[in-house]
């Protein structure tokens, strides 16, 4: 059989567009008669306030000013749980929460306008550790437990498997936050079409999703409500939540007008989830020959001060701190804890990028420890076709891990390369001759 | 407000700028020229790349007033008589746009290290390249094509 696309080199449809600077991104999208949003976020991580934008709203060419007040529906949103205001109400959770939308005739006027706006913060207790957001007396961020998931396996008998090890390699392994840094910030349009249809133009990864949240918040049907995604400038899993969708069609809405909203880049850090920062505390133990025994595990990741994905990351987290390798014995607790800090959510690896700093470094001490390879205690433990995984998942399509080893280890010692720099043109022609008319006219 | 002369892709032109304008704003709203876009505004990211007088610039660090009497060329002036530039064919043919945020940035960098240098190496296309982040980090691919939009330019019949 013949196939059209697997095994062709096929172009992209939107390469011509976006070549010759004529894709649309939202921030490149005008309409008559716009209106120009600016949002007010907080200053404190967690805090009671109030709120007057009465100064803000007499200035010239503001035409009002957006608070949870202003919201017609359900003033919540979220991918899991609905744990984020559109705007607060009275609380802030985190530096960066939306507290205000200012609407004006001129983005200058929005942003002159924000400093107008009078809040009086009244401090609350913050937690930014999550195990002490655990304890029982912490800070409740949400007003419930702080621990939104708790993930556990058990398998076999890890406490037997330590008695009987050679080795047992134990400690305590930290990532940080990360931001996507995808290269187009925020931005978006809304406007009400002749048949009432509310539409909003952003860029995001979840349309389907944004609009059960914006329909909600405006307590419109769902199909009263239309989302564009237009050309989208990277996300890598921070453009999940929404995060200027519901005030430009509370906005839309209200003012009757189109309204347009961009962050820049600073802004565009306060909006967003982050990468979990997550603690994984480790106890692994091997036979004299370098099988591994057990390992039990303890993942706490910071969610920040909002749900998110935090489930299905943490769940990850936990299913691959076994690393991919056979143990027999395990034990883990996974756990997604709410805190005062930036929240996090999805991006790239969705759980699975934090674990091997843990699970790799417990196999280069282990192989340290019985004098091994570090290449050959992998391969004693790898998982290969027809493995069990921890959480007894059969492995029953392609594991090439070895493979890959192969390949690692053949390039480790391979002598260092000659500069290949001045044949680089005379390589690439020779790698385009190998990959047949991929070059030719024919796909020009 | 003040009134400016600018060549803008091949066009002379007159704009009213403010004086607290930077060119990057006018080419993106006086002009109506989106492809130059807008990632940081402080110089860092590079997908304001413009070429001013056939010098790479980032138009969020250049004032309105400094590029009067100059001449600018934006994404939208790269190919001539409506087809494309070698170089944003290149693009193209090795799938160097992902997302396609860097891509004007990346072919204006492209453009300036080639009218210096018509046959770069690969760490010289990597260095003409270093102020142009793509955060799809399809660094590979971009130069690929740079190299490959260099070979076709001294060879045009192939
Ligand atoms: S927007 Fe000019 S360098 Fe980033
Ligand atoms: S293609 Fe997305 S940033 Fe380069």
């Amino acid at each position: 059989m013949a196939f059209k696309v697997i095994g062709e080199n096929v172009l992209r449809v939107d390469g011509h567009t976006k070549v010759t600077g004529g894709a649309k991104y939202p921030a490149d999208l005008e309409m008559d008669n716009m209106l120009y949003g600016k949002t007010l976020r907080s200053i404190k991580a967690h805090a009671n306030f109030t709120i007057d934008t009465k100064k803000a709203e007499s200035i010239e060419g503001v035409v009002g000013v957006l608070t949870a007040e202003d919201i017609p529906g359900k003033n919540c949103h979220g991918v899991l749980f609905k744990d984020h205001e559109a705007l607060c109400e009275s609380k802030v959770r985190r530096i960066g929460d939306p507290m205000a939308v200012v609407i004006a005739e001129s983005e200058r006027i929005a942003s002159k306008a924000l400093e107008s706006i009078e809040v009086v913060y009244e401090d609350l207790e913050a937690v930014f550790d999550p195990e002490e957001a655990m304890k029982e007396d912490a800070p409740k961020i949400h007003g419930v437990d702080n621990t939104v998931f708790h993930f556990k396996i058990r398998r076999g008998d890890v406490e037997k498997a330590f008695e009987e090890a050679a080795v047992i390699v134990e400690d305590t392994y930290y990532t940080g936050a990360v931001d996507h840094a995808f290269l187009q910030p925020e931005a978006g349009i809304a406007y009400e079409e002749e048949d009432g249809t509310l539409t909003v133009v952003a860029a995001t990864q979840y349309p389907h999703f944004d609009r059960i949240d914006i329909a909600g918040a405006l307590g419109l049907e769902e199909e009263q409500v239309r989302i564009i995604n237009p050309a989208v400038g990277g996300a890598f899993g921070g453009r999940e939540d929404l995060t200027l969708q519901i005030h430009l069609a509370v906005a839309a809405k209200k003012f009757q007008r189109p309204v347009k909203m961009v962050y820049d880049r600073k802004e565009s850090f306060l909006a967003h989830c982050k990468r979990h920062p997550i603690t994984m505390h480790c106890k692994t133990a091997a036979d004299k020959d370098g099988k591994l025994l057990a390992l039990k595990a303890r993942i706490v990741g910071d969610t920040g001060a909002y749900a998110s994905w935090a489930v299905n990351v943490l769940r990850k987290a936990g299913v691959h701190i076994t690393g991919p390798y056979e143990i027999p014995n395990v034990w883990v607790d996974s756990y997604a804890v709410y805190t005062n800090n930036p929240f996090s959510g999805a991006m790239r690896g969705f759980g699975a990028t934090q674990p091997p700093i843990a699970h790799e470094q417990q196999m280069d001490r282990i192989a340290e420890k019985l004098g091994m390879d570090p290449f050959t205690i992998r391969r004693k433990n790898l998982f290969s076709l027809g493995s069990k995984t921890a959480t007894e998942q059969v492995l029953k399509e392609s594991v090439p891990l070895g493979r890959c080893l192969d390949a690692l280890e053949a390039a480790m010692n391979e002598k260092p390369l000659p500069d290949k720099d001045i044949n680089y043109l005379e390589d690439l022609k020779a790698q385009q001759l190998k990959k047949e008319g991929f070059w030719n006219e024919k796909i020009r | 407000m003040k009134t400016i002369n600018m060549k803008i892709n091949g066009t002379e032109r007159q704009i009213e700028i403010d004086e607290n304008e930077r060119l990057l704003d006018v080419i993106r709203e006086g002009f109506h020229l989106t492809g130059t876009k807008e990632g940081c505004g402080e110089g860092e990211c590079g997908v304001c790349s413009v070429l001013l007088d056939g010098k790479l610039v980032n138009a969020c660090m250049i004032m309105a007033f400094q590029a009067a009497d100059r001449e600018v060329i934006t994404i939208e002036g790269v190919g001539k008589d409506g087809g494309l530039d070698p170089i944003q064919q290149a693009f193209i043919d090795t799938g160097a746009v992902q997302c396609g945020f860097c891509t004007p940035g990346m072919i204006l960098s492209a453009k300036a290290l080639l009218l210096k240098n018509p046959t770069p190496s690969k760490q010289e296309i990597r260095r003409g390249i270093s102020g142009n982040l793509c955060r799809c980090t399809g660094y590979e691919k971009i130069v690929e094509a740079v190299a490959l939009a260099s070979d076709r330019m001294r060879n045009p019949e192939q």
